[in-house]
């Protein structure tokens, strides 16, 4: 630092203050919210690591110091152990299955179709609406009398349904067998248009001129989409898929609704954040829930870095 | 270079100041669960019409109707009582975490709703102030309250925690279109059933809930249970509960029974509401429930007796508390005694909106036969500590075997075993 001012003379001091106070003024801004990231981010987060070793009443702060027993105590719950293996599921199938359907999406609106702002809007609606009211309707529609049930019997789908095994009045949402899957669609419709705004902005970033040259090389529209569209779209896809990952990691509000706050039917619904939710307000157990808290935040954290991992190794070899 | 590293002792500091004022608190700042000051009055203070001053009381509200018979019962008190100002706050969303983040900050009411399911959990954390002081010292009378409910607020250590405001018991809602003779004994339910299968716009004859919820009651009629009468050992496992359950499982398996989920509805309220079924097992709130569905005509029946030979069902109850941590108790007292006392409990439940759980207040037209189960029902919840997480090791199998057709006690019985023993070892 000091070797490129010492050559620009006397106007060096002037330049350096001037560039301290705006520094100054820098750190003053970002203090505030700094601060409260901090107190309520950071420090939350290490309050509830303290938390987890203890025996927590939430009345009189620590009875007992139990050391790693919160954290063995979960691990050895069956409930916990499904509520992971659900958690899991959920994540691998929800978030690859939405990105096909974002993408796919998007690619459909980013042509030049008559209509393209209304079809833009048509899909992103879903993601708009209150996820409450969504799974409410949800609940309606798949009711074993509901809407779904009516339609495929009207359309003459039952022997189809009843060879996989469902019967005419099949409770989707009630078996625990189906509930799960029921959520995953559900939520990849809502959250579908969400992610096909991201990937809609990846899309215009790709310049024009490559699809030209390829256009040339007498490419088709499948092989540019494969060749072309899908790799370059390699930021949108890591941006999509980490926002999906922790997203779905954390699964709670339309389990709470279908399932409530025990994840019926049959812990089918059971997911990490329930088990939490349930572990500290139900239970009031607040040092075990902590534990699982500090275990939720380690799964996604480690989640991310594999994922993370996963993406930049294939740009390493393209 | 200097400005960065000033930046990271700047950083550091923020973070350990936030940690340190955060993550300071400590065993000897917590205090056992005696309650400085305010608590020392317990016994010379609280008497009816000396004290004076404000009383806060909260609790959730169900219906609108129930927040305006509240509010009458306020006005009673008030006549009674005018030194004493009642603040009345209402919960709004879910009560037990709203209340936990009271307790956490040690700002509660000073008089509050506590519920069956969860009592034990609040008496066992110290989160509510004993009550015999201020009984003894005014000479309430607890006698007339029915057993069965004043029995939940009882704590391990034999003090009084909570007196019950109200209290339901599960009784036989039937539909007297379809059903004209009334069963008895639980083969008369069966052969009534059998007889309602098939019947045309009934979905099923019965609504069952597929776990302890209503499950208990008939897990008792049949002579099972799930504790010994000391409450020390599981009695799920025995041959007598083994076969209750699988009674019980029967019904589903035989069709005569579905769960609301499988009619469709959100509760067997509904089921019996709009005629998916004829037969349902409910407490009094069905009565208000039933006032959207005019067209069904419907009546209240004792339980059925089983096996076991004698009446039984479940209550669910739920009683008036004063937080540790209340800052007007003496008032808070005044205001609890009359609340659960012959005459506020007969305001309070005169409309119909809530059934008395005392013995000595007149029964609100409709409720006969809910009372009369009070005589006899056993806790349909709050008996033992961690019974929720029984209730759900029960109710996960249980609808497992019904999902699956398999229909097999034995998996549920053992699952139930289980945590009832963990639940009993980790007292």
């Amino acid at each position: 630092m000091t070797s490129t001012t010492m050559g620009r003379g006397r106007a060096a001091p002037a330049h350096r203050i001037g560039a301290r106070r705006e520094a100054l003024a820098g750190y003053a801004l970002v203090a505030v919210p700094m601060f409260l990231f901090l107190v309520l981010n950071i420090g939350s987060i290490l309050y509830a690591a303290f938390i987890s070793v203890w025996q927590w009443n939430v009345r009189t702060g620590p009875v007992k110091f139990l050391g790693a027993n919160n954290y063995l105590n979960a691990l050895k719950d069956p409930i916990f152990q499904s509520a992971v293996g659900n958690t899991f599921y959920y994540t691998v199938v929800w978030v690859p299955l939405t990105m096909a359907i974002a993408l796919f999406l998007a690619v459909i609106v980013n042509q030049k179709i008559r209509g393209r702002t209304f079809f833009r809007g048509a899909f992103y609606f879903p993601s708009i609406a209150s996820s409450a009211a969504i799974t409410t309707i949800w609940i309606f529609i798949m009711n074993p009398y509901g809407l779904f049930n009516q339609v495929r019997g009207v359309l003459g789908l039952n022997p189809l349904f009843s060879l996989i095994g469902f019967g005419p009045n099949q409770d989707w949402l009630g078996d625990y067998h189906t509930a799960m899957n029921g959520v995953i669609i559900l939520n990849a419709w809502t959250t579908s248009g969400t992610f096909m705004i991201f990937y809609l902005a990846a899309l215009q970033a790709i310049p024009n001129e490559v699809y030209e040259a390829a256009a040339i090389d007498g490419a088709g529209a499948w092989n540019m989409f494969r060749r072309i569209t899908f790799p370059l779209l390699r930021p949108g896809h890591f941006f999509v898929a980490t926002v999906g990952l922790i997203g779905g990691l954390q699964l709670f509000d339309q389990a709470v609704m279908i399932g409530n706050v025990d994840g019926a039917p049959a812990n089918s619904l059971m997911t990490l954040v329930l088990y939490l939710y349930n572990d500290a307000f139900k239970r009031l157990q607040f040092g075990q829930a902590a534990a699982v808290g500090v275990l939720l935040f380690v799964i996604i954290f480690t989640a991310t870095l594999i994922q993370r991992r996963i993406f930049e190794g294939r740009e390493v070899g393209a | 270079m200097r400005r960065s590293i000033l930046a990271l002792v700047s950083v550091a500091a923020l973070i350990f100041g936030a940690c340190g004022s955060s993550a300071s608190p400590t065993p000897s700042t917590g205090g056992g669960g005696a309650s400085p000051g305010a608590g020392g009055s317990a016994g010379a203070g609280g008497s009816p019409g000396v004290t004076s001053g404000t009383a806060v009381l909260s609790g959730w509200q169900s219906s609108p109707a129930e927040g305006n018979a509240l509010t009458q019962t306020l006005l009673g008190f008030q006549s009674t009582y005018p030194n004493i100002k009642v603040d009345y706050q209402p919960v709004a969303g879910d009560y037990p975490t709203v209340m936990a983040t009271n307790f956490a900050s040690k700002s509660v009411p000073d008089v509050f709703y506590v519920d069956a399911a969860y009592a034990s959990t609040w008496i066992k954390d110290g989160f509510l102030a004993p009550l015999d002081s201020y009984i003894s010292s005014t000479g309430f009378d607890t006698s007339q309250f029915f057993p069965g409910y004043a029995s939940i607020f009882k704590g391990t250590d034999g003090k009084t925690y909570g007196l019950p405001k109200d209290g339901n018991t599960i009784a036989m809602a039937y539909n007297t279109d379809l059903v004209t003779s009334v069963p008895k004994t639980m083969n008369d339910l069966i052969t009534l059933a059998q007889s309602l299968k098939g019947k045309s716009g009934l979905k099923a004859p019965m609504c069952l809930n597929p776990g302890l919820d209503r499950g208990l009651a008939f897990l008792y009629a049949q002579g099972g249970s799930l504790l010994s009468d000391d409450g020390k050992t599981e009695q799920i496992d025995t041959p007598a509960s083994k076969a209750a359950v699988q009674w019980y499982m029967d019904l589903f398996k035989n069709g005569l029974g579905q769960t609301n989920t499988q009619l469709g509805d959100g509760w067997c309220g509904e089921a019996l509401g709009k005629g998916d079924v004829a037969i349902a097992f409910e407490g009094g709130w069905l009565k208000g429930a039933m006032d959207a569905f005019p067209k069904i005509k419907w009546q209240f029946a004792e339980m059925p007796t089983g096996t076991s030979g004698t009446k039984v069902t479940i209550n669910y109850t739920a009683a008036y508390g004063i937080g540790v941590d209340s800052k007007n108790k003496d008032q808070a007292w005044v205001l609890m005694q009359y609340l659960t006392g012959p005459e506020g409990m007969a305001k309070w439940t005169e409309g119909g909106i809530a059934v008395p759980s005392r013995s000595d207040v007149a029964v609100p037209a409709g409720f006969e036969i809910i009372v009369k189960g009070a005589d006899y029902a056993k806790p349909g919840s709050g008996f033992m500590p961690g019974y929720p997480d029984v209730q759900k090791a029960f109710g996960d199998e249980f609808l497992k075997q019904i999902t699956d057709k398999k229909y097999d006690a034995g998996p549920v019985v053992d699952a139930t075993k289980a945590k009832i023993d963990q639940v009993l070892a980790s007292q």
